[in-house]
């Protein structure tokens, strides 16, 4: 099959887009060696495998797509075969508040997001660039954080919020992350390490303070990092359902992610759940997900956090 | 002395830039850390001031409560075959894929995309597919296999969850896939020259320089993995629920239960940390063995 294409199959540069479809670079090509040879073989298990892992999207997207008749006979089709488009604006009609859930989802991860990013920004400069007594004892305990798993003081932080009354509110959700998170700052640290330090000594030099250094020449350096670290706490926020599940009991205030199960589980009893607009809820809470990977892609390129091995090496 | 003076004020910026993290630190995790070791040790039901028990509470765990262990057994079972599975399949599809394919891209999104859907969205999604008469049983029913009851049947219910896992093994391809373009050609060149097929090549090429990489997800994996709540939480009956067995009960929705359904929090947080040790523990032996089958490449010289 496609044994014409050129020579460059793996290389140390991660570009791969410039030589996705390496058909058009066929001169000056050496053969490819046996094992980039691609045979039928290879592109039927890509297919079926292709296909098979698509199959869920496939199937929720038709039953995001069913009428109601559908859904209380259980008929569901693996490709759509009804196009009840206006499943998609029933949902943000009277019957369902997944409006309400939308806009808090948002209200949850944008604060998150900023949080995060205006914390960890500050934390990981300091630790990279700047000096002080008991600076490394301090690091080495960030990094020591990283090892603890949430559900140690998941309680604790429960019975904190509920004594300050906030409970039901969505601060539990979004305050803690202006206090930064270790991996974060990390990932800031590593960042500042790598810039010349050049720039903030003349910036020193010209009299600017620690402070103006940070606001003036570093951060606008920092943005592919932060930006980064914007898309993982929007991620992480976006589909959390623990936290929510834990701190907020009106439906008013329920996020898309504990929404969706919420109207799972409270239809009237021996009725199956609206599962046409619970998958449609199911799809809002995905596309915008997809969208932030797709315009954030390169800056987690960038980071490099691809090779997956940044701690190991 | 203008030197120190400026040292000093570089060392009161650097505590006030740290200051969030330092805050956040004693107020959302030292402070509540601390707490939660005192609280493992009472009986608490978070209205009545905390009764003091010693270690009760783990003894009790250890010894006396059966669904504990079927928990921790199903959370082991669960993590130790989705994960290596899940690194297995990411192995193979970023071999595949690190081949001369046209439609490379195409084929790399929709093997990433599942891992792009929320947990919840996905859980949605796996619900129905895996309902009796769902298309995963239609399709198992065309080649004549008759498909069981996935999430009724409390002897499918674990593969159900695995299965729903790796799906999601499309992030484990793409920094497998990533990894790989680092690999020289040079070794490939060789081992061409000296003969090895390409199955050989895979193994003793590929599979070696890949080692750091693959064990460092295993090893995120498997923490991740001890710590699976939402999908068994959304998917999976209740466990109080009769003729379930606790099939699919796992650690951390047995501790949420504890906690915010029978509001036995000092109970909850002897749970939490016999979770922490066992991934601590898990960490560690990983960490440990890593010498016998990891490879670096600054080790050869």
């Amino acid at each position: 099959m496609a044994t014409v294409v050129s020579a460059g199959a793996p290389q140390k540069q991660h570009g791969e887009k410039h030589q996705d479809d390496g058909a058009k670079r066929t001169s000056d090509a050496p053969r490819v060696l046996r094992v980039f040879r691609a045979t039928p073989f290879t592109y039927a298990t890509l297919i079926v495998v292709s296909a098979i892992l698509s199959t869920p999207l496939v199937f929720g997207v038709s039953i995001a797509l069913s009428s109601d008749q559908t859904v209380s006979t259980n008929a569901f089709t693996i490709f759509p075969s009804e196009f009840r488009w206006e499943n998609f604006t029933r949902v943000f009609g009277s019957d369902l508040p997944m409006g309400r859930f939308l806009v808090n989802s948002l209200i949850i991860s944008v604060g998150s997001v900023i949080g995060q990013m205006v914390s960890s920004g500050l934390v990981g400069y300091a630790f990279a660039r700047l000096r002080a007594p008991g600076k490394n004892v301090m690091f080495l305990v960030v990094i020591a954080t990283m090892m603890i798993p949430t559900q140690i003081t998941m309680i604790p932080q429960f019975i904190l919020f509920k004594d300050l009354g906030w409970v039901n509110t969505y601060l539990p959700l979004i305050v803690p992350n202006f206090f930064s998170n270790a991996f974060n700052v990390f990932l800031v640290r590593q960042f500042v390490s790598r810039l010349p330090s050049e720039l903030d000594e003349a910036a020193m030099v010209d009299g600017l303070g620690f402070f103006g250094i940070y606001r003036r020449i570093m951060l606008p350096m920092l943005w592919p990092v932060l930006i980064a670290i914007g898309i993982f706490t929007l991620t992480y926020n976006w589909g959390d359902f623990m936290g929510p599940l834990i701190y907020l009991n009106d439906e008013s205030k329920m996020p898309l992610a504990l929404g969706v199960q919420y109207i799972t589980t409270t239809g009237v009893a021996g009725q199956p759940p609206p599962w046409n607009l619970v998958m449609v809820g199911s799809i809002l809470l995905t596309l915008p997900m997809i969208a932030v990977y797709y315009l954030g892609q390169r800056y987690l390129y960038e980071m490099d956090i691809s090779g997956g091995s940044a701690g190991v090496k | 002395m203008a030197m120190s003076r400026l040292r000093r004020r570089e060392a009161l910026w650097f505590y006030a830039f740290v200051s969030p993290w330092v805050i956040g630190f004693l107020v959302f995790l030292l402070g509540p850390m601390i707490s939660s070791i005192y609280l493992s040790m009472t009986d608490w039901d978070s209205f009545t001031p905390p009764k003091w028990v010693g270690l009760d509470n783990y003894v009790k765990l250890l010894t006396e409560d059966p669904v504990f262990w079927k928990a921790l057994g199903n959370t082991f079972h669960y993590a130790a075959i989705s994960v290596p599975l899940g690194l297995l399949i990411g192995l193979w599809l970023a071999n595949l894929l690190n081949k001369q394919v046209r439609g490379r891209k195409l084929f790399r999104t929709l093997i990433y995309l599942p891992t792009l859907v929320p947990l919840v969205a996905a859980s949605m999604a796996f619900r129905v597919v895996l309902a009796p008469s769902g298309p995963l049983n239609d399709v198992l029913g065309w080649v004549g296999i008759s498909g069981p009851q996935w999430l009724l049947d409390p002897g499918w219910v674990k593969y159900a969850l695995i299965l729903l896992s790796v799906w999601g093994a499309g992030s484990a391809t793409v920094l497998l896939l990533a990894a790989m373009r680092g690999i020289p050609q040079e070794l490939y060149e060789a081992a061409e020259i000296d003969g090895a097929g390409p199955v050989r090549q895979f193994w003793s090429i590929t599979v070696p320089q890949l080692t750091p990489v693959i064990f460092f997800n295993l090893v995120m994996g498997l923490i991740a993995a001890f710590q699976v709540f939402s999908q068994v939480y959304i998917l999976t009956p209740k466990a109080s629920q009769p003729g379930t067995y606790n099939a699919s009960q796992t650690t951390v929705p047995y501790l949420f239960d504890q906690a915010f359904s029978y509001y036995h929090m000092g109970y909850a947080s002897a749970i939490s940390w016999l979770l922490f040790a066992v991934i601590l523990v898990f960490t560690l032996l990983a960490f440990r063995t890593t010498r016998r089958w990891v490879f670096y490449e600054t080790e050869v010289k």
